[in-house]
């Protein structure tokens, strides 16, 4: 049973191969990382599975059902939520606000009874604003329950993200980049978060290059290079790969 | 606690729209009263799309017109009651509404603002020109509102009517805002694909937001079609959808009472600068450009604020 099947995947930018005839497989419970070099195509591979990029060939199964032509709100719907590595956060609303989008395919959200306030949106949106607060001290941001996220230091935006995502209640959870721009301790404590949010049953797939973050909490690890594969494996087995040294050090003299 | 401050705005919005005739001296003001509150309702409705949902609209006098022709050419050419009259031109416009915003708000920034451009001017010149059925440049005369036996006379009648139309469109977009629906406005304004991910669908969002804040100017349009003796062009034309988004913008983008006050102000200003009547779309101009670069917020956030600092 796989939660999500890559297919000879490739995606081109006008003539460049952000990522080429890429095939791989994300097991449900497990916590999944992809690195590689800058360039190598991780985003735009984030970008083709969330569906906000069209693929240029090749198919993704999320679930067993193809992800094609599909909206990222319908994969949402499906169980899909994901980070960005350049934030896109709701700057124009609070931090709890920005959490409470996140449960908006939880939510009544009929146009009718939103406009007259009836008893119900008021009883859903008082138990999103808890449930919301309570994502935020998951994520350690119980210092800005009552901010205005453009009133928010960087790193906590980070994990502003991560709680608005977890609010959808994914079944596959996509961070990119989560520890990028903080410092060694707020990292580590990204990682308890990630870990945790993994125990919990949700399928998490990292795109990282905090080698201590990715060596230390994956299950397995999806190495790109020019947008193809260059090895996979646990992380024993990617640290061991000759060729994966040889990428990242810049030399066959591995 | 948010929703006690809400139903406080409210409370003395009532208290104040109450007691406001009796410091009118006589039905000169109430009469500008009740122009403000017509462009107060109109602003209220638009704010949901450019200050809620970041989407501009350069054509919503277009609405307006399109809600007062439909009520005029209904009532006087084929004797409909005004109230369903009003109702056939909230319909026909949510229609044409509906129809128009997919394509255009796939547009973003400036394309956006031209093409909602371009439909108000559109609107604008068949009412000109249709003149067997408009009146054309001449205008048409609607007649007075009637329901059920009771007709509106007079201004104070009608400012009872807008005072608690106004009433009534605060509360239910204050409502929206403060809703899944209304997050997820604010939310795409924020950022669009951080909105979709977590599963706002945000085309029909947007569609939606557009189609009710030009239902909110038609209705208003087609009472004001009753309310003056004379309904021109004018009203209808690329002049008035500016000067609505001015209202919107100097009020305050994102504040429900914020366009209540910009239409409020705005609309009373140039009656006392009637000296001036030459130079109102200098003056209109300058308001438009001050509050860009001085409080690029607008008039009631920035007080908000100014306030909030102050207490902390």
């Amino acid at each position: 049973m796989t939660l999500l099947r890559v297919e000879n995947l490739s995606k081109e930018f006008g003539g460049i191969h952000a990522v080429s005839e890429l095939s791989f497989v994300i097991n449900p419970g497990t916590i999944h990382s992809i690195i590689g070099p800058n360039g190598a195509g991780k985003t735009t591979l984030f970008n083709l599975i969330t569906g906000v990029y069209t693929p240029s060939l090749g198919a993704i199964l999320f679930d067993d059902k193809s992800t094609a032509g599909k909206a990222p709100y319908e994969l949402a719907k499906r169980g899909m939520s994901r980070t960005f590595q350049n934030l896109q956060i709701f700057f124009n609303m609070t931090a709890i606000e920005n959490v409470m989008v996140g449960r908006h395919l939880h939510l009544d959200r009929r146009f009718l009874p939103s406009l007259l306030r009836l008893p119900g949106i008021a009883k859903s949106d008082a138990l999103a604003r808890e449930k919301s607060a309570e994502l935020m001290r998951f994520v350690g941001l119980e210092a800005y329950l009552d901010a205005d996220a453009d009133a928010m230091p960087y790193g906590a935006l980070k994990r502003l993200e991560i709680a608005r995502a977890l609010a959808a209640e994914p079944k596959l959870l996509l961070l990119d980049e989560p520890a990028a721009g903080l410092n060694a301790t707020e990292s580590r404590e990204i990682d308890e978060v990630i870990v945790k949010v993994a125990q919990s049953g949700v399928t998490v797939v990292l795109v990282e290059h905090d080698m201590k973050m990715v060596m230390g909490i994956s299950d397995h690890i999806l190495v790109l290079d020019y947008g193809k594969k260059l090895a996979e494996g646990t992380p024993a087995e990617v640290r061991n790969n000759p060729a994966v040294v040889a990428a990242y050090l810049g030399g066959a003299h591995a | 606690m948010k929703g006690v401050s809400r139903w406080a705005g409210l409370g003395a919005l009532a208290v104040f729209l109450a007691v406001l005739p009796q410091a009118l001296p006589n039905n000169y003001y109430v009469d500008i009263a009740v122009l403000a509150g017509f462009n107060a309702i109109i602003c209220v409705g638009l704010n949901l799309l450019i200050g809620y949902a970041g989407q501009i609209s350069l054509g919503h006098a277009g609405f307006f017109g399109l809600g007062a022709y439909c009520s005029a050419v209904l009532v006087t050419h084929h004797g409909w009651p005004p109230v369903l009259a009003l109702l056939a031109g909230a319909i026909l416009v949510g229609l044409i509404a509906f129809a128009i915003a997919r394509p255009i708000l796939k547009l973003k920034g400036h394309y956006l603002a031209m093409a909602t451009l371009g439909i108000g001017i559109i609107i604008s010149i068949v009412i000109n020109t249709e003149a067997g059925i408009t009146g054309g440049p001449d205008g048409i005369a609607a007649g007075p509102f009637t329901l059920g036996g009771f007709t509106l006379q007079g201004e104070r009648d009608w400012y009872w009517v807008v005072a608690g139309l106004l009433l009534l469109t605060i509360w239910l977009a204050t409502n929206l805002v403060d809703s899944p629906v209304g997050r997820a406005l604010r939310a795409l304004h924020g950022s669009e694909v951080g909105a979709e991910v977590v599963g706002v669908d945000t085309t029909r969002y947007k569609v939606m937001v557009f189609v009710v804040s030009a239902v909110i100017a038609s209705v208003a349009g087609s009472l004001f079609a009753h309310y003056v003796p004379q309904l021109t062009p004018t009203k209808a034309d690329f002049f008035k959808s500016i000067e609505l988004v001015t209202m919107v913008v100097f009020g305050g983008m994102a504040s429900t009472f914020g366009a209540l006050v910009g239409a409020a102000f705005l609309t009373t200003l140039p009656q006392f600068l009637t000296v001036f009547e030459d130079y109102e779309p200098i003056i209109l101009g300058g308001i438009m450009m001050g509050t860009m670069i001085f409080m690029p917020r607008g008039l009631v956030p920035t007080i908000a604020a100014f306030i909030q600092r102050r207490r902390s």
